[in-house]
């Protein structure tokens, strides 16, 4: 298996064909619509297994929207275009089929499920993606992970996401990264809300996750906050605006947003739709 | 109604006939007076009563159903084996649907001055306890109570006398009767002033026996001053089963009363639970869970009667109901004039798991005195979108999913069940009524 790290290589089979050689999340002219609405508007996007690619856009622009829509959410309803991982049609499968082939999804604001205790959701997803561990292993392993995450132990057996506070549930959120090692991890702002410390607990998390799976894993971080790129350098930063892939470049790109905000992008972009834009 | 006449069924004369042979006087007259109410009684009707709106038992005919024979072979050894698997070290009484009672495991008990008998032998023995037992239970309070009196046999008898802590639980097994019989599950408990108890009483019958059977049941509790009883009622009969059931539980001063059970088998149930709090200070909390699918149809009725002052109640039953299943619930808190400060609360929840499945609850209040606080609700709710999302965007299929809600939904009932062993089978029951397909019982790890 070849180890790619950029994202565009290409290599040369024995036969002569040319085929793309790394695992990657492949979204092409993706098209949604929310309730009729459309939020999507063809997007974009190649993110290859090892690397990080962050999306930056102003609020409303769709990031959210990708990331829901790549994960299954019922919700979302694709009206045109693809979206594959490691070659499969991800929007034949749902969402439990997604996270098993690899795919995880890091929730902005996690629903809490009353009853069902943190340690036995993450047993049953082991479970459901045929990662289970002895009981012991698994036990220590969680203890390991939670310690790194400086996360009580009592929240082994709280309910999951039942009263945490807005930290405590990002935390949460990287916690069931930690221990279901996927492939290709959506964190939807997994900085929003965090004080200085918890920021750098979870970014520390996300860049422990991805150091342990050796290149295996790709990231699609979706954030409004440089800070959080200080411990995640990426590989590209794609900004989006009215549900399209507007620009993309290296992790420069993130430096001249927090400098000079999306104007540039609003102003560039409305041209090109004015009977939509003045509305 | 030629039918009636002619054949000896469990609902006849003769079968009065039978037990007034076996009863000391008192009881025969009792069983007497309960049959002539009976028969004179209508059966209940969902066109003329109003807690039977909702329940239809028009196509129940009693003198269908034939006299209790043996126990289905099997079925004695699954009652033990749930007793040996939930709470092994209580005392084990088996009472069978043809009378014969076998008690285990009492030794205990009995050296410390409790009784544990079957009920005929009580009745026989200890009249002046049994009568006491038996003094809530108006021999022609209902159409099915007033069956019962005439009809129970065998059944099962606990006192404990005052002062006395009971150094081990209770479990009294009621096993369902054969295919299309009828079996009279009979439980009478008195505690005396200051004493305590842990009470299960488990209904149980062969699980996937698709022949009807009927089944009426009085459980008649008597809690003195400051005494406490635990009482943990589990439901499983056989699914074809009609249940009609009524416990009814009175508490003296200062007396706390916890029921804390589950409903999940027979294919209509009727079930009243009753709680009297008469002295002054008595507390009665009812934490009941119900899972209902297929075309089962469970009832609940509760009575919170608050006669003395400064009485406090709290009833919460949350049901789950998939496929075609019915939840019927009406509750009422009844604050009779003397009652002051009395606090009562009763909650239904419901949870639909399919579109077909569907819930009834009303609570309701009557507050004849001052000074009271009393509250209701109901509620009935979907399996959320956003849970199911949550939990299948990691891996979960969705049936797994909805089983993870479905035992979540559940916990904060079963989690106040102080006993490990008998809320690991609790919920070992509950996995297997949802249906559990995993590799192992989906427990706490380590």
């Amino acid at each position: 298996m070849p180890e790619t790290a950029g994202g565009a290589q290409v290599v040369v089979a024995g036969s002569g064909a040319v085929v793309a050689p790394t695992t990657e999340l492949h979204v092409d002219g993706l098209r949604v619509a929310v309730e009729g609405k459309p939020i999507l508007d063809g997007v974009d996007l190649r993110v290859p297994v090892g690397e990080v690619h962050v999306l930056m856009g102003p609020n409303g622009s769709g990031k959210s929207t990708l990331a829901y829509s790549l994960m299954g959410h019922p919700k979302y309803k694709v009206t045109g275009g693809s979206a594959s991982f490691d070659g499969q049609d991800l929007l034949a499968l749902t969402p439990d089929r997604r996270a098993q082939l690899g795919l995880f999804l890091s929730f902005q604001n996690p629903i809490a499920i009353p009853g069902v205790t943190t340690v036995n959701f993450l047993r049953a997803a082991l479970r459901a993606q045929g990662k289970e561990l002895p009981a012991r292993e698994f036990i220590a392993r969680l203890g390991e992970e939670m310690g790194s995450l400086r996360m009580d132990a009592s929240f082994r057996g709280r309910y999951i996401n039942d009263g945490f506070s807005g930290g405590e549930k990002k935390r949460a959120e990287i916690l069931q990264l930690a221990m279901l090692e996927p492939r290709l991890a959506i964190l939807d702002e997994p900085d929003s809300g965090l004080d200085v410390d918890a920021l750098r607990i979870v970014a520390e998390g996300v860049l422990r996750v991805m150091e342990k799976s050796e290149g295996r894993m790709g990231v699609l971080l979706i954030t409004h906050y440089y800070r959080i790129l200080e411990n995640l350098t990426p590989d590209r930063v794609h900004i989006m605006h009215q549900g399209k892939i507007v620009d993309s470049g290296g992790p420069e790109l993130a430096h001249v947003i927090e400098r000079e905000g999306y104007d540039p992008y609003i102003t560039a972009t409305s041209p090109t739709g004015p009977e939509v834009s003045r509305r | 109604m030629t039918e009636a006449a002619t054949a000896a069924g469990a609902v006849s004369r003769e079968s009065l006939d039978a037990r007034l042979a076996t009863s000391p006087g008192w009881l025969a007259d009792r069983r007497n007076a309960a049959w002539d109410a009976f028969t004179a009684m209508p059966a209940p009707s969902s066109a003329r009563d109003e807690d039977w709106r909702r329940t239809d038992i028009g196509r129940l005919h009693l003198d269908r159903f034939g006299p209790a024979g043996p126990a289905a072979p099997g079925l004695l050894e699954l009652a033990r084996s749930r007793h040996a698997t939930a709470l092994p070290g209580a005392a084990l009484l088996v009472s069978e649907p043809a009378g014969t009672v076998t008690i285990d495991n009492a030794e205990a008990l009995l050296a410390q001055g409790v009784i544990i008998s079957s009920l005929e032998e009580a009745a026989e023995r200890h009249p002046e306890l049994v009568q006491r037992g038996l003094s809530g239970i108006g021999i022609d309070d209902s159409y099915f109570a007033a069956l019962w009196n005439s009809l129970w046999l065998g059944g099962a008898f606990v006192y404990v006398p005052a002062g006395v802590q009971a150094m081990t639980p209770v479990w009294v097994s009621h096993l369902a009767a054969g295919a299309d019989a009828a079996a009279f599950p009979a439980t009478v408990v008195v505690l005396d002033g200051h004493a305590s108890l842990t009470l299960v009483e488990d209904l149980v019958g062969p699980a996937a026996d698709p022949a009807a059977r009927v089944s009426v049941a009085v459980t008649a509790l008597q809690l003195g001053d400051d005494a406490r009883l635990d009482d943990i009622p589990v439901q499983q009969l056989p699914p074809a089963t009609w249940h009609f059931a009524l416990r009814r539980a009175s508490c003296g001063p200062s007396a706390h009363y916890r029921l804390l059970g589950a409903t999940l088998g027979a294919r209509l149930q009727k079930s009243y639970w009753d709680v009297i709090l008469d002295g002054r200070g008595a507390e009665a909390d009812i934490l009941a869970v119900c899972f209902a699918d297929a075309d089962q149809h469970l009832d609940h009725q509760s009575l919170q009667l608050h006669r003395g002052p400064d009485t406090r109640s709290n009833l919460l039953l949350k049901v789950a109901a998939r496929d075609r299943a019915q939840s019927v619930y009406g509750g009422l808190i009844d604050v009779e004039p003397g009652a002051i400060h009395a606090d009562g609360y009763v909650v239904n929840r419901n949870l639909l798991l399919s579109q077909g499945a569907s819930a009834s609850g009303v609570p309701r209040l009557e507050i004849k005195a001052n000074d009271v606080r009393c509250g209701h609700g109901t509620t009935v709710g979907h399996v959320d979108d956003e849970e199911r999302f949550y939990l299948m965007a990691r891996g979960i299929p969705a049936d797994e999913a909805e089983r993870l809600v479905v035992r979540g939904y559940f916990a904060d009932v079963l989690d106040r069940l102080p006993i490990e062993s008998t809320r690991d089978w609790l919920v070992s029951l509950l996995d297997s009524e949802i249906g559990d397909r995993g590799p192992s019982r989906f427990g706490e790890a380590g």
